[in-house]
């Protein structure tokens, strides 16, 4: 039976979640933040973050989603920033609320090496040649890449790199804390080798493990997977229950606790979960999305996955299981403390990215079609 | 100033009872699990002991041991000896905290009176733990029985430091007992309140600072010691086990997979609850005695840091039996059941954290629920309770309405 509804809109313009100081990621605020002024409640023992030295910093990747705002962080800090790419895409792209003087600026500053840090002789000739003080890895997936960087930069004063949270085997009794065990049979086992890789060099390597990320220009269709069915006042199918737990850190937060960890003592060797502070359902997801996009409360159909088959497509896009991390870690030793909250987050997302027409994938609701087209539909 | 010399026995019970397993799912962290104070008055009795570099070792150890009294907590010098009274309740979950936490100021050398509402000689005195307040009173306590409404006369006009009431859920039944503190010169006042309070939310976990149920009793009880004391606390547990607990919880799953009887659980089973050892709720109000200034005017989340679903207690239960578990899903309404008469847990996501307590406090976690069930069910079974002839009425309703066949 056809559950396609056209549902009369009240598009309520959801700016006003929005404290301004957020609606763009320049700006002194910001700038505060990194800064690590003092706050109300310090963390036990923690270092002043005093502004670090300028920087030689190379990070590989950069082009797309978390190191579009960490490359402009660092520059905002005096750095000298460094794209390591293979230049199929723009360095640097005028981001949505980014004013014209802030972009020339950063424009001008970041720096391009070219290459495929898949071909090592390039990466270690490249690489050695330069000379860099700080590595951020944001884009490695295997251990066998890493060498190479290591082998060109004996110098090197840190190592940061972007780990995952998938790499922790699953448990009864969560959140999953950074001392859990891992799967070292997970889909992530090249974020452990390299995590492994870096501790047996004796480096010094700080790794940060998110959980998902969201945020504006996310290629990875999070909270668009959403935006796309509430624009179209299509139901929102969700496995099981809905009362799954998962975990949202925006991309601003995680990019700042990258600038955290340069030159931090206290990041050296250590391993940080980074994300929100609170968790979510799945049902819970749905709601905060049409919160944040100024949408009606959405239609929530619940469903067996088990009682259908999406050939190769993926029907939604988290895993269908319990899946959160403490990041109290970062927050007692870093500091860490997210400025996003989630609906205020996914309204930053949907400002910027979504609710201005833009997003990455095109919205396929074949999936959706063969779950509301059966009548075998779980009560929600 | 304190020596320690002589009751470097007391602050370690026999070896044999540690058990230094390292779980491969451990939550323990590396980290020193210790309630080592850090308060500056008590460090200077920290060097005396030798065997504390023994326990200083940042092993994932759990601390096994069977008398709670002995925490690894140092004396308390005359100058910080408190003068404690509990208020307690009679029965119910809650009874067991005042139990542990007696024991565990006695063991560092505070002055406890643990007041039971009731009489002495009630049918309700003859459950754990108050069957076992003897350990309180050879520990040095005093145990009284009385009305709370007249606190004042059953503590025969003594004076204290520190009240921790663990007993009302309205304000009607604490008031009097924060009144009587206040004009008796009691410098602060704790509570024992609910994480039941919270509002239910989409975003787990409940934080200290979240919203809470206006109407709940509780929540006036908070409102009012803040208004009237200058130093308070409250604190806010949920499900607690441990050996002198009055409530069953770990024992409803034994109960049936001990008999080979499937365990229904409604709803999908992923509910997310928080099961606490007690000795992990005791540890952190020794911590508010110690530390008044740091606890002063804050709300505590008095839980383990893990949470775990339903089916995942079924699974750790059985694992700890050491037997199959077999679990059924069913939908109270359709079934027509109170899923709150037939199952003890709630029948949503109950989940929080203990953030407060870490950030302010200082206090760590030791709960291990794996390890922790063992030690129950080693209990349950020395107690005889797998043997004892239970009707499961509510679970063949159930069962029956789901045609699930129940073994022999």
């Amino acid at each position: 039976m056809a559950r396609l509804m056209v549902v009369q809109q009240q598009h309520k313009t959801p700016l006003s979640l929005l404290p301004s100081s957020l609606s763009d990621f320049n700006g002194t605020k910001l700038h505060a933040q990194v800064q690590f002024k003092k706050r109300d409640s310090q963390p036990k023992g923690a270092l002043q973050v005093t502004a670090s030295s300028t920087k030689k910093i190379l990070i590989m990747g950069g082009t797309r989603f978390i190191g579009v705002f960490l490359s402009r962080l660092l520059v905002k800090e005096g750095h000298q920033v460094t794209l390591f790419t293979r230049g199929k895409a723009p360095i640097s792209q005028q981001l949505p609320g980014e004013s014209d003087a802030d972009y020339t600026d950063f424009s001008s500053k970041i720096l391009h090496l070219k290459g495929d840090r898949k071909d090592s002789d390039v990466v270690k000739s490249g690489l050695s040649a330069e000379g860099f003080d700080v590595v951020y890895d944001i884009n490695g997936r295997e251990a066998d890449e890493v060498a190479p960087i290591l082998d060109a930069l004996p110098n090197l004063e840190q190592y940061i790199y972007c780990s995952s949270a998938g790499v922790y085997l699953k448990s009864d009794l969560l959140p999953h804390f950074e001392t859990d065990a891992v799967d070292p049979k997970s889909r992530h086992k090249g974020k452990l080798e390299t995590e492994s890789l870096l501790a047996l060099r004796g480096v010094n390597w700080t790794s940060l493990r998110p959980v998902y990320i969201y945020g504006p220009l996310n290629y990875n269709p999070v909270e668009e997977w959403f935006f796309h069915r509430l624009k179209a006042g299509r139901p929102i199918p969700i496995p099981n229950s809905g009362i799954q737990i998962t975990q949202l850190g925006h991309v601003k937060d995680l990019a700042r606790a990258f600038v955290q960890v340069l030159g931090n003592e206290k990041a050296s060797k250590q391993v940080f979960n980074i994300s929100g502070e609170k968790y979510v359902t799945f049902d819970g997801l749905a709601r905060a999305c049409a919160k944040a996009g100024g949408f009606p409360e959405p239609e929530i159909i619940h469903y067996n996955p088990k009682e259908f088959d999406f050939g190769k497509k993926k029907a939604f896009p988290f895993r269908d299981q319990h899946f959160f991390a403490s990041v109290e870690k970062a927050k007692s030793v870093l500091g860490f403390k997210p400025e996003f909250d989630l609906v205020e987050g996914l309204a930053d997302s949907y400002i910027l990215d979504f609710g201005r027409g833009t997003y990455r994938k095109e919205a396929d609701f074949s999936t959706d079609d063969i779950i509301l087209g059966k009548s075998l539909v779980l009560q929600s | 100033m304190a020596t320690l010399a002589s009751s470097s026995s007391v602050l370690f019970s026999s070896p044999s009872n540690t058990n230094y397993l390292v779980p491969s799912n451990s939550q323990l962290s590396p980290s020193q699990r210790l309630s080592l104070s850090s308060s500056s008055h008590l460090s200077s009795s920290l060097s005396i002991c030798p065997s504390l570099s023994f326990v200083t070792l940042p092993t994932r150890c759990s601390r096994r041991f069977v008398n709670p009294a002995c925490s690894f907590s140092v004396r308390a010098s005359a100058a910080d000896k408190k003068r404690v009274l509990i208020v307690n309740t009679n029965s119910g979950g809650h009874a067991v905290i005042g139990f542990y936490f007696a024991k565990e100021l006695l063991g560092s050398g505070h002055d406890v009176t643990i007041l039971t509402v009731g009489d002495e000689g009630s049918d309700k005195m003859k459950k754990p733990p108050f069957n076992r307040f003897s350990e309180i009173v050879s520990a040095g306590g005093k145990t009284v029985w009385g009305d709370p409404a007249e606190v004042g006369k059953v503590v025969g006009g003594a004076e204290f430091d520190v009240v921790l009431d663990n007993n009302g859920k309205d304000l009607d039944t604490v008031r009097p007992v924060v009144d009587w503190a206040k004009s008796s010169g009691v410098k602060h006042f704790f509570f024992i309140s609910s994480a039941g309070i919270y509002k239910p939310t989409d975003e787990p976990p409940h934080v200290e600072g979240d919203v809470v149920k206006a109407d709940a009793g509780h929540v006036g009880v908070e409102k009012y010691i803040a208004e009237v004391f200058s130093s308070w606390a409250a604190f806010r547990p949920q499900y607690m086990i441990g050996s002198g607990n009055n409530k069953d919880c770990e024992e409803w799953f034994f109960d049936r997979i001990v008999r080979d009887r499937p365990v229904p659980i409604p709803g999908s089973g992923l509910q997310l609850t928080n099961i606490s050892h007690v000795k992990d709720l005791s540890s952190m109000l020794s911590l508010a005695v110690e530390k008044p200034e740091a606890a002063n005017g804050n709300i505590f989340n008095c839980v383990s840091d893990r949470t775990v679903t339903l089916d995942g207690i079924a699974k750790l239960c059985a694992q700890a039996a050491g037997r199959p578990v077999n679990v059924v899903h069913y939908d109270p309404k359709a079934v027509g059941i109170d899923a709150k008469k037939a199952f003890p847990f709630r029948n949503m996501h109950f989940y929080a954290e203990p953030r407060a307590a870490k950030d302010i406090l200082g206090w760590q976690g030791t709960t291990n629920l794996p390890e922790d069930l063992k030690e129950r069910f080693e209990e349950y079974v020395k107690i005889g309770r797998d043997k004892k002839d239970i009707k499961f009425e509510l679970d063949d309703k159930i069962l029956d309405a789901l045609k699930v066949p129940v073994a022999a």
